[in-house]
Protein backbone atom coordinates (compact mmCIF):
# COMPACT_ATOMS: atom_id res chain seq x y z
CA UNK A 1 0.00 0.00 0.00
CA UNK A 2 2.48 2.49 1.12
CA UNK A 3 4.87 1.18 -1.69
CA UNK A 4 2.07 1.85 -4.21
CA UNK A 5 1.20 5.33 -3.21
CA UNK A 6 5.17 6.42 -3.16
CA UNK A 7 5.60 5.31 -6.99
CA UNK A 8 2.21 6.95 -8.05
CA UNK A 9 3.15 10.08 -6.21
CA UNK A 10 7.01 9.92 -7.64
CA UNK A 11 5.56 9.14 -10.90
CA UNK A 12 3.03 11.82 -10.79
CA UNK A 13 5.31 14.22 -9.61
CA UNK A 14 7.93 13.27 -12.15
CA UNK A 15 4.91 14.14 -14.76
CA UNK A 16 3.97 17.35 -13.82
CA UNK A 17 7.66 18.44 -13.92
CA UNK A 18 8.55 17.15 -16.63
CA UNK A 19 6.26 18.03 -19.18
CA UNK A 20 6.15 21.66 -17.26
CA UNK A 21 10.34 21.73 -17.90
CA UNK A 22 9.66 20.75 -21.47
CA UNK A 23 7.05 23.23 -22.11
CA UNK A 24 8.74 26.45 -20.81
CA UNK A 25 12.64 24.66 -21.87
CA UNK A 26 11.57 24.42 -25.54
CA UNK A 27 10.31 28.10 -25.61
CA UNK A 28 12.74 29.92 -23.19
CA UNK A 29 12.10 33.53 -24.96
CA UNK A 30 8.09 32.48 -24.60
CA UNK A 31 8.86 31.95 -20.81
CA UNK A 32 11.04 34.94 -20.17
CA UNK A 33 7.77 37.22 -21.22
CA UNK A 34 5.81 35.20 -18.69
CA UNK A 35 8.68 35.54 -16.06
CA UNK A 36 8.77 38.96 -16.76
CA UNK A 37 5.07 39.43 -16.38
CA UNK A 38 6.03 39.06 -12.61
CA UNK A 39 7.91 42.47 -12.56
CA UNK A 40 10.07 40.82 -9.63
CA UNK A 41 13.46 40.43 -11.53
CA UNK A 42 15.41 42.79 -13.65
CA UNK A 43 14.77 42.04 -17.16
CA UNK A 44 17.85 40.21 -18.32
CA UNK A 45 17.56 37.78 -15.19
CA UNK A 46 14.22 37.00 -16.35
CA UNK A 47 16.28 35.44 -19.68
CA UNK A 48 18.53 33.59 -16.95
CA UNK A 49 15.47 32.05 -15.10
CA UNK A 50 14.02 30.87 -18.12
CA UNK A 51 17.35 29.57 -19.39
CA UNK A 52 17.83 27.40 -16.16
CA UNK A 53 14.60 26.83 -14.38
CA UNK A 54 13.11 24.62 -16.82
CA UNK A 55 16.35 22.50 -17.04
CA UNK A 56 16.25 22.20 -13.13
CA UNK A 57 12.48 20.90 -12.91
CA UNK A 58 13.57 18.70 -15.74
CA UNK A 59 16.76 17.14 -14.07
CA UNK A 60 14.43 16.50 -11.09
CA UNK A 61 11.20 14.95 -12.89
CA UNK A 62 13.78 12.59 -14.56
CA UNK A 63 15.47 11.68 -11.31
CA UNK A 64 11.90 11.20 -9.81
CA UNK A 65 10.94 8.69 -13.02
CA UNK A 66 13.66 6.34 -12.52
CA UNK A 67 13.58 6.89 -9.07
CA UNK A 68 16.93 7.97 -8.24
CA UNK A 69 18.13 10.47 -6.10
CA UNK A 70 14.61 11.04 -4.75
CA UNK A 71 15.10 13.06 -1.98
CA UNK A 72 17.40 15.49 -3.49
CA UNK A 73 15.54 15.94 -6.32
CA UNK A 74 12.41 16.49 -4.04
CA UNK A 75 14.09 18.86 -1.90
CA UNK A 76 14.78 20.81 -5.16
CA UNK A 77 11.12 20.81 -6.10
CA UNK A 78 9.95 22.11 -2.33
CA UNK A 79 12.16 24.99 -2.47
CA UNK A 80 10.96 25.87 -6.26
CA UNK A 81 7.41 25.59 -5.79
CA UNK A 82 8.06 27.25 -2.81
CA UNK A 83 9.78 30.15 -4.77
CA UNK A 84 6.56 29.80 -7.30
CA UNK A 85 4.17 29.91 -4.52
CA UNK A 86 6.05 33.08 -3.36
CA UNK A 87 5.78 34.98 -6.37
CA UNK A 88 1.89 34.17 -6.95
CA UNK A 89 1.04 35.97 -3.65
CA UNK A 90 3.22 38.84 -4.28
CA UNK A 91 1.26 39.33 -7.79
CA UNK A 92 -1.93 38.76 -5.71
CA UNK A 93 -1.05 41.54 -3.26
CA UNK A 94 0.35 43.39 -5.37
CA UNK A 95 -2.92 43.49 -8.01
CA UNK A 96 -1.37 42.69 -10.89
CA UNK A 97 -3.93 41.46 -13.73
CA UNK A 98 -0.81 39.12 -15.91
CA UNK A 99 -4.12 37.82 -18.27
CA UNK A 100 -3.59 40.19 -21.08
CA UNK A 101 -6.59 39.53 -23.37
CA UNK A 102 -4.12 38.76 -26.21
CA UNK A 103 -4.62 37.13 -29.35
CA UNK A 104 -2.09 34.25 -28.65
CA UNK A 105 -2.68 32.98 -25.16
CA UNK A 106 0.38 32.97 -22.39
CA UNK A 107 2.34 30.38 -23.40
CA UNK A 108 0.66 26.66 -23.83
CA UNK A 109 -0.95 26.62 -20.46
CA UNK A 110 -3.21 29.32 -21.76
CA UNK A 111 -3.71 32.53 -19.99
CA UNK A 112 -6.70 30.80 -18.30
CA UNK A 113 -4.71 29.87 -15.04
CA UNK A 114 -5.81 32.79 -12.52
CA UNK A 115 -2.97 33.09 -9.85
CA UNK A 116 -5.75 31.61 -7.48
CA UNK A 117 -5.25 28.60 -9.36
CA UNK A 118 -1.76 28.69 -10.04
CA UNK A 119 -1.53 28.75 -6.31
CA UNK A 120 -3.91 26.19 -5.35
CA UNK A 121 -2.67 23.79 -7.63
CA UNK A 122 1.24 24.90 -6.46
CA UNK A 123 -0.55 24.14 -2.54
CA UNK A 124 -1.60 20.05 -3.96
CA UNK A 125 1.84 19.69 -5.76
CA UNK A 126 3.12 20.65 -2.52
CA UNK A 127 1.55 18.27 -0.34
CA UNK A 128 2.09 15.69 -2.83
CA UNK A 129 5.85 16.72 -2.56
CA UNK A 130 5.61 15.81 1.18
CA UNK A 131 3.99 12.78 1.09
CA UNK A 132 6.71 11.64 -1.39
CA UNK A 133 8.81 12.36 0.96
CA UNK A 134 7.45 10.62 4.09
CA UNK A 135 6.94 7.68 1.98
CA UNK A 136 10.39 7.44 0.88
CA UNK A 137 11.80 7.96 3.91
CA UNK A 138 9.54 5.06 5.66
CA UNK A 139 10.26 2.92 2.43
CA UNK A 140 14.05 3.10 2.63
CA UNK A 141 14.23 2.56 6.73
CA UNK A 142 12.03 -0.68 7.19
CA UNK A 143 13.50 -3.01 5.36
CA UNK A 144 17.29 -2.13 6.35
CA UNK A 145 16.62 -0.74 9.86
CA UNK A 146 19.06 2.35 8.42
CA UNK B 1 8.94 12.92 13.84
CA UNK B 2 10.58 15.92 13.00
CA UNK B 3 13.64 14.50 11.62
CA UNK B 4 11.16 12.98 9.36
CA UNK B 5 11.23 16.20 7.57
CA UNK B 6 14.97 17.64 8.66
CA UNK B 7 17.05 16.28 5.28
CA UNK B 8 20.79 15.11 6.14
CA UNK B 9 23.37 17.47 4.99
CA UNK B 10 24.55 14.68 2.20
CA UNK B 11 21.04 15.27 0.81
CA UNK B 12 21.18 19.05 1.27
CA UNK B 13 24.41 18.61 -0.89
CA UNK B 14 23.28 16.07 -3.47
CA UNK B 15 20.04 18.89 -3.87
CA UNK B 16 22.68 21.70 -4.30
CA UNK B 17 24.88 19.44 -7.30
CA UNK B 18 21.30 18.68 -9.16
CA UNK B 19 20.71 22.39 -9.44
CA UNK B 20 23.78 23.25 -10.68
CA UNK B 21 23.73 20.83 -13.00
CA UNK B 22 20.92 21.44 -14.59
CA UNK B 23 21.53 25.21 -14.23
CA UNK B 24 24.86 24.70 -16.15
CA UNK B 25 23.37 22.58 -18.88
CA UNK B 26 20.35 25.08 -19.05
CA UNK B 27 23.19 27.80 -19.39
CA UNK B 28 25.31 25.98 -22.12
CA UNK B 29 22.27 25.46 -24.32
CA UNK B 30 20.68 28.78 -23.98
CA UNK B 31 24.20 31.20 -23.81
CA UNK B 32 23.27 32.98 -26.75
CA UNK B 33 20.17 34.20 -25.12
CA UNK B 34 21.46 34.84 -22.02
CA UNK B 35 24.22 36.77 -23.35
CA UNK B 36 21.78 38.85 -25.78
CA UNK B 37 19.61 39.95 -22.94
CA UNK B 38 22.68 40.64 -20.42
CA UNK B 39 24.75 42.59 -23.00
CA UNK B 40 22.59 43.48 -25.95
CA UNK B 41 20.09 45.33 -24.59
CA UNK B 42 19.70 48.65 -27.18
CA UNK B 43 21.27 46.80 -30.03
CA UNK B 44 19.82 44.06 -32.41
CA UNK B 45 21.98 42.95 -34.88
CA UNK B 46 19.97 40.52 -37.02
CA UNK B 47 21.58 39.20 -40.37
CA UNK B 48 19.20 38.60 -43.10
CA UNK B 49 16.65 35.85 -42.23
CA UNK B 50 17.82 32.77 -43.13
CA UNK B 51 15.28 29.84 -42.97
CA UNK B 52 17.50 27.94 -40.58
CA UNK B 53 18.06 30.76 -37.72
CA UNK B 54 14.48 32.35 -38.19
CA UNK B 55 13.77 30.85 -34.88
CA UNK B 56 16.42 31.79 -32.61
CA UNK B 57 16.16 35.42 -33.77
CA UNK B 58 14.17 37.37 -31.33
CA UNK B 59 13.50 41.29 -30.52
CA UNK B 60 15.83 42.83 -27.92
CA UNK B 61 13.77 44.74 -25.13
CA UNK B 62 13.56 48.75 -24.75
CA UNK B 63 13.43 50.15 -21.22
CA UNK B 64 10.95 53.01 -20.54
CA UNK B 65 13.71 55.46 -19.72
CA UNK B 66 15.14 54.44 -23.38
CA UNK B 67 11.30 55.47 -25.51
CA UNK B 68 11.79 59.52 -25.74
CA UNK B 69 15.30 58.67 -26.96
CA UNK B 70 14.74 56.43 -29.68
CA UNK B 71 11.12 58.10 -30.57
CA UNK B 72 13.19 61.60 -31.53
CA UNK B 73 15.22 59.54 -33.50
CA UNK B 74 12.72 58.33 -35.82
CA UNK B 75 12.06 55.28 -34.56
CA UNK B 76 8.39 53.90 -34.90
CA UNK B 77 5.96 52.51 -32.62
CA UNK B 78 3.99 50.00 -33.53
CA UNK B 79 0.95 48.49 -31.87
CA UNK B 80 0.30 44.86 -31.40
CA UNK B 81 -3.27 45.29 -29.70
CA UNK B 82 -6.66 44.73 -31.08
CA UNK B 83 -7.22 47.32 -33.14
CA UNK B 84 -10.71 48.42 -30.94
CA UNK B 85 -8.30 48.74 -27.98
CA UNK B 86 -6.48 50.49 -30.25
CA UNK B 87 -9.16 53.09 -31.10
CA UNK B 88 -9.42 53.64 -27.40
CA UNK B 89 -5.89 54.66 -26.63
CA UNK B 90 -2.58 54.48 -27.89
CA UNK B 91 1.15 56.02 -27.29
CA UNK B 92 1.16 59.16 -29.58
CA UNK B 93 2.28 58.05 -33.09
CA UNK B 94 1.87 54.66 -32.80
CA UNK B 95 0.61 52.64 -35.71
CA UNK B 96 -1.40 49.56 -35.44
CA UNK B 97 -0.53 46.35 -36.22
CA UNK B 98 -2.35 44.05 -34.34
CA UNK B 99 -0.92 40.02 -34.16
CA UNK B 100 -4.34 38.62 -34.83
CA UNK B 101 -4.20 40.27 -38.32
CA UNK B 102 -0.76 40.42 -39.11
CA UNK B 103 -1.46 38.50 -42.46
CA UNK B 104 -3.92 40.52 -43.78
CA UNK B 105 -2.04 43.79 -43.33
CA UNK B 106 0.69 42.83 -43.89
CA UNK B 107 1.34 44.09 -47.61
CA UNK B 108 0.11 47.44 -46.61
CA UNK B 109 2.77 47.54 -44.10
CA UNK B 110 5.44 46.99 -46.15
CA UNK B 111 4.42 49.29 -48.43
CA UNK B 112 4.20 52.48 -46.15
CA UNK B 113 7.27 51.39 -43.59
CA UNK B 114 10.77 50.26 -45.75
CA UNK B 115 12.38 47.45 -44.09
CA UNK B 116 15.27 49.45 -42.42
CA UNK B 117 12.87 51.40 -40.28
CA UNK B 118 13.30 50.99 -37.03
CA UNK B 119 10.80 49.42 -34.79
CA UNK B 120 9.46 49.56 -31.39
CA UNK B 121 6.71 47.26 -30.64
CA UNK B 122 4.17 46.76 -27.68
CA UNK B 123 1.52 45.70 -26.10
CA UNK B 124 -0.85 45.46 -22.79
CA UNK B 125 2.49 44.93 -21.03
CA UNK B 126 4.48 42.02 -19.31
CA UNK B 127 1.64 39.41 -19.49
CA UNK B 128 1.40 40.31 -23.14
CA UNK B 129 3.27 38.04 -25.31
CA UNK B 130 1.69 39.67 -28.94
CA UNK B 131 4.67 42.13 -29.34
CA UNK B 132 7.27 39.31 -28.82
CA UNK B 133 5.24 37.38 -31.12
CA UNK B 134 4.97 39.98 -33.67
CA UNK B 135 8.76 41.20 -33.41
CA UNK B 136 9.56 37.48 -34.03
CA UNK B 137 7.90 37.94 -37.21
CA UNK B 138 8.81 40.96 -38.57
CA UNK B 139 12.34 40.28 -37.75
CA UNK B 140 11.38 36.81 -40.18
CA UNK B 141 9.90 39.27 -42.64
CA UNK B 142 13.07 40.81 -43.16
CA UNK B 143 12.80 44.28 -40.66
CA UNK B 144 15.91 43.77 -39.12
CA UNK B 145 16.07 46.59 -36.53
CA UNK B 146 13.30 45.14 -34.35
CA UNK B 147 12.87 45.99 -30.44
CA UNK B 148 9.98 45.30 -28.08
CA UNK B 149 8.71 47.99 -24.91
CA UNK B 150 7.79 44.99 -22.71
CA UNK B 151 6.42 47.79 -19.87
CA UNK B 152 3.71 48.36 -23.06
CA UNK B 153 0.65 50.61 -22.81
CA UNK B 154 0.15 50.08 -19.22
CA UNK B 155 3.29 51.46 -17.89
CA UNK B 156 3.21 54.25 -20.28
CA UNK B 157 -0.39 54.85 -19.07
CA UNK B 158 0.40 54.78 -15.30
CA UNK B 159 3.48 56.89 -15.92
CA UNK B 160 1.04 59.35 -16.77
CA UNK B 161 2.10 60.08 -20.11
CA UNK B 162 0.09 61.65 -23.14
CA UNK B 163 -2.48 59.44 -24.49
CA UNK B 164 -3.85 59.20 -28.04
CA UNK B 165 -6.96 57.88 -29.45
CA UNK B 166 -8.83 56.93 -32.76
CA UNK B 167 -8.75 54.01 -35.34
CA UNK B 168 -6.19 53.20 -37.04
CA UNK B 169 -5.59 55.02 -40.51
Amino acid sequence: MTRGLYHFCRLLLAGVFIYAGYLKGSEPVAFAGQVAAYQVLPYAFNYLVAATLPFVELLCGVLLLINQKVRPALLVLFGLNTVFMIALVSLLLRGLDIDCGCFHPAGEEGSGTSPQMALLRDLGLMIVIFVTWVLRLQLTREPTDG
Amino acid sequence: MSDLFRPSRRVLLEALVLVLVAASAGLSLNYTLVMKAFTGRNVVIVPQASKSTVESQFPLPVDYEEIDNLLTEGHLLVDARDPHIFAEAHLPGAISLPLGEVDLLFEAFTARYPKETPLIIYCNGFGCPDSFDLGVRLIAEGYPKVQVYEGGFPEWRDRGRLLESGEAQ
